[in-house]
């Protein structure tokens, strides 16, 4: 007996309801019942049951009673076992013929409160409503949550003394608690003001969930902002959309115009695009545009990719369109006249008595690359499809037309399988097979007479 | 070999006297057979390149090293002989270190003149130009505990940055006990002096942390491990969250810093470098679980640094990192970030 206090201690309902869970989980092993019972207690990390369980297995029930004077003579188990533990699981069940959805898990959690006005096996249906939150597309809802603290009976766990709170306290009701707080936190949900007075009704001021509640309150209000590249929570469903927002993500320029050169094809009953016509997003900024007109025509310039950007959980494929950096000769180095802006001077030669103490440049050659000209979104990885974002582009930039563009896709058309590294690497695993049919891919393309 | 190890590190203890390196000397007169007889017991199988890796991570590479690798890949030798040579070159080669250990402490700190080290305000701590580079880390996966996560860590094309790359998958082991998975992270090695003695890097001048990286969206969390001898601190870290903007850009813009005449500028240099994190925010964990209790992170001794990505997002990733420095930063003077709660650890307030 591992807890001596909490079971001696224990209030009736939950002593019987994990004594009579002993001898179904006895009796479901021996009939072959696994299955359910598995399912209906794997989720509970500190049960008291399987400690039991070997004595319902192999003891007689002389045994039960020589064990009825340590601990008070459990119930008579019930004769119907099977029912009484899928109950939980029966009410989770009735819904299928519904929708899975917030209002049918709210049902559920209700009809368990209708079902037994003791709360019997309130922990495992908790356990077991923690599981199911995720079919039901709710863990992320915090009325669920206060709704699921809610099936917790009030004030039975509060400690009454200080030995109570000093040893804990109905151990398995609050690691229940804290396990219903823990997948809050996991899913970034706030408990708010509710949470705070259920806990507070359930398990009192000095419990383990209280102070777990403390915790996730200060953690998660410092933490709330400090991503400096925010995604929306909700990703737009629209490819469009989504690559208009991962366009902007990307690009640091806020003056920088996003252009959409093809929309999808209209969607036909199927709701699947039509693959000829895929949609196709770019963006590029004035300083880019500037800097692909006053690009050297002899040079050309390249589109590459696909390479990957994670908007939360979702990946989306990029390309751009770069050149290769100059070679030192033929860098020109940009003059700005002072006058060019009086409040921010972008020079500024004055040798206010500089010394060591004011070098705050890293003594390193930082990694140099050639400049990107745009950058695209498309439906679809193949040459076709980017070739058009190129005749699109050449619309607001003329000087394109005389530059040549090459390609240099890593994969395949279609289907990105291989995951795509930086930009300087077209596929990092096997470097020796990619690297030819990169090559025969490479397809020079005279854009300036088309 | 691993007693020596030992024994070095309970000696770090006697850090605190200026010139650790000299008060070192008794200890390994008296172990050096214990070196040589625990090496011997080792199995065979390549002494030569082993000893070779070895090298290759210390930080000091004199001219002296270059000659013993060339004695190794002696091809007819026996294996006795070059076994024996082996362990003699290792240990000449240690002594050759301690020796510019000592000289360098002569010149200045870290082998610098003084004043040098005292006007830095930016240092350059980790950066990959070549494959000797990728020898200072240590890229793991949760494949260690049974799970299918993998990382790989390698060159860029043009051998100017590092690619951490691989796959993140939040299968959990099966393995009854671990309930959630899903880690891949790259840690750099602790730095070791001669005969493999634990050192660390004082940062105490500098206030911010400098990434060069490019990212492909994902938020990855930057962990600083204190160097200490006390076990029960091995799993304290101090950790803050690198956020990577993704696409082509690298996550700092390449802007010189014009020194105003005012100082209002730095707050303007500050908004442009996103990457820098500054020291402050580092909050204090132990076992992956924020303490209540918050203390400041102390520079003077850091052991390793290290990136963990584990976002629950199963896919493939990519970091590319061009450099890793220290800086000062003289608009920040924040201290900590983060102040205790009286809530949660009323002793702090007593």
């Amino acid at each position: 007996m591992r807890k001596p206090v909490a079971l001696a201690g224990g209030c009736p309902t939950s002593r019987g309801m994990s004594w009579a869970q002993a001898s179904l989980l006895a009796r479901g092993l021996c009939r072959g019942w696994g299955g359910i019972c598995g399912a209906a207690l794997t989720g509970a990390p500190f049960s008291q049951v399987p400690p039991q369980a070997p004595r319902g297995l192999h003891c007689s029930t002389a045994a039960h009673h020589s064990d009825s004077s340590l601990v008070p003579r459990p119930p008579e188990p019930p004769r119907r076992p099977a029912k009484a533990l899928a109950l939980h699981e029966e009410l989770f069940r009735q819904a299928p013929d519904g929708a899975r959805d917030k209002a049918s898990f709210v049902q559920a959690v209700q009809k368990f409160g209708q079902h037994n006005v003791h709360r019997r096996g309130h922990v495992d249906f908790i356990y077991l409503a923690l599981r199911k939150m995720r079919e039901y597309g709710v863990e992320r809802d915090l009325a669920v949550y206060n709704l699921l603290l809610d099936v917790f009976p009030k004030e039975v766990f509060r400690p009454r003394s200080v030995l109570h709170s000093i040893f804990i306290h109905y151990p398995r009701q609050q690691e229940c608690g804290i396990a219903v707080l823990e997948q809050m936190e996991n899913h970034g949900v706030m408990p708010n003001k509710e949470t705070e007075f259920l806990l507070l009704q359930i398990f009192g001021r000095k419990s383990y969930p209280m102070l777990k509640f403390v915790r996730m309150k200060l953690w998660f209000s410092r933490f709330k902002n400090i991503n400096p590249f925010p995604v929306p929570r909700d990703l737009p469903q629209d490819p469009v959309e989504l690559a208009r927002l991962g366009l902007r993500h990307m690009e640091p320029d806020l003056s920088a115009r996003v252009t959409i050169y093809q929309m999808p094809s209209s969607k036909d009953l199927t709701g699947v695009a039509d693959p000829t016509e895929p949609h196709i997003v770019g963006i590029q900024s004035p300083d880019q545009q500037a800097a692909l007109a006053r690009h050297n025509p002899a040079r050309p310039i390249f589109v590459e990719g696909p390479f990957s950007l994670w908007l939360r959980d979702k990946c989306v494929y990029y390309h751009i369109l770069r050149a290769d950096l100059l070679p030192p000769e033929e860098r020109e180095v940009e003059e700005t006249p002072e006058e060019w802006n009086l409040y921010y001077p972008m020079q500024l030669d004055l040798d206010y008595g500089r010394s060591g103490w004011d070098d705050y440049e890293f003594d390193i050659d930082e990694v140099e690359e050639g400049p990107v000209f745009a950058i695209c979104m498309a439906g679809a990885h193949d040459q076709a499809t980017l070739a058009k974002w190129i005749q699109g582009l050449q619309e607001t930039n003329p000087a394109l037309a005389e530059i040549p563009v090459v390609f240099r896709l890593a994969g395949s058309t279609g289907e990105l399988l291989a995951p795509s590294s930086g930009l300087e690497e077209p596929s990092p695993p096997p470097p020796e097979g990619q690297e030819d049919e990169e090559d025969s891919q490479q397809q020079r393309q005279q854009q300036g007479q088309s | 070999m691993a007693l020596v190890h030992k024994l070095l590190n309970g000696t770090c203890i006697l850090r605190k006297c200026p010139k650790p390196s000299v008060a070192l000397y008794p200890f390994l007169g008296t172990r050096f057979a214990d070196y040589c007889s625990s090496s011997l017991q080792k199995p065979a199988a390549v002494p030569g390149k082993a000893s070779s890796q070895r090298k290759t991570e210390g930080d000091l590479q004199g001219h002296h090293q270059r000659d013993v690798a060339l004695d190794i890949t002696c091809p007819e030798e026996k294996p006795e002989v070059s076994f024996d040579k082996a362990i003699k070159d290792e240990l000449k080669n240690h002594f050759w270190r301690l020796k510019d250990d000592i000289v360098n402490r002569w010149i200045g700190p870290e082998g610098r003149p003084l004043h040098e080290v005292l006007l830095e305000q930016a240092r350059v701590v980790w950066k990959f130009r070549g494959k000797e580079d990728l020898d200072k880390w240590i890229v793991t996966s949760d494949k260690t505990i049974g799970g299918r996560s993998e990382a790989f860590l390698k060159m860029g094309k043009n051998n100017q940055s590092a690619l951490l790359y691989g796959t993140l998958s939040s299968d959990t082991p099966q393995d009854g006990e671990s309930s959630r998975s899903g880690y891949c992270a790259m840690i750099s090695r602790i730095p070791r002096g001669p005969f493999e003695r634990k050192r660390s890097y004082d940062w105490s001048q500098f206030n911010t942390l400098y990434l060069r990286v490019r990212g492909d969206g994902r938020p990855w969390m930057v962990n600083i491990r204190e160097d200490t001898d006390i076990i029960q601190r091995k799993n304290q870290i101090y950790s803050y969250f690198m956020f990577t903007r993704g696409g082509p850009y690298w996550q700092d813009v390449k802007k010189k810093l014009y020194l105003y005449v005012f100082v209002r500028v730095y707050l303007k240099y500050k908004f442009l470098k996103v990457k820098l994190i500054p020291f402050s925010k580092f909050f204090f964990s132990n076992q992956g679980r924020i303490r209540d209790a918050q203390y400041q992170l102390l520079l003077d001794k850091i052991s390793s640094i290290g990136f963990t990505l584990a976002d629950k997002v199963d896919g493939p990733f990519f970091l590319e990192i061009d450099f890793i420095g220290v800086f000062t930063d003289p608009a920040h003077t924040e201290e900590f970030a983060y102040e205790n709660s009286p809530e949660l650890n009323p002793r702090l307030f007593k």
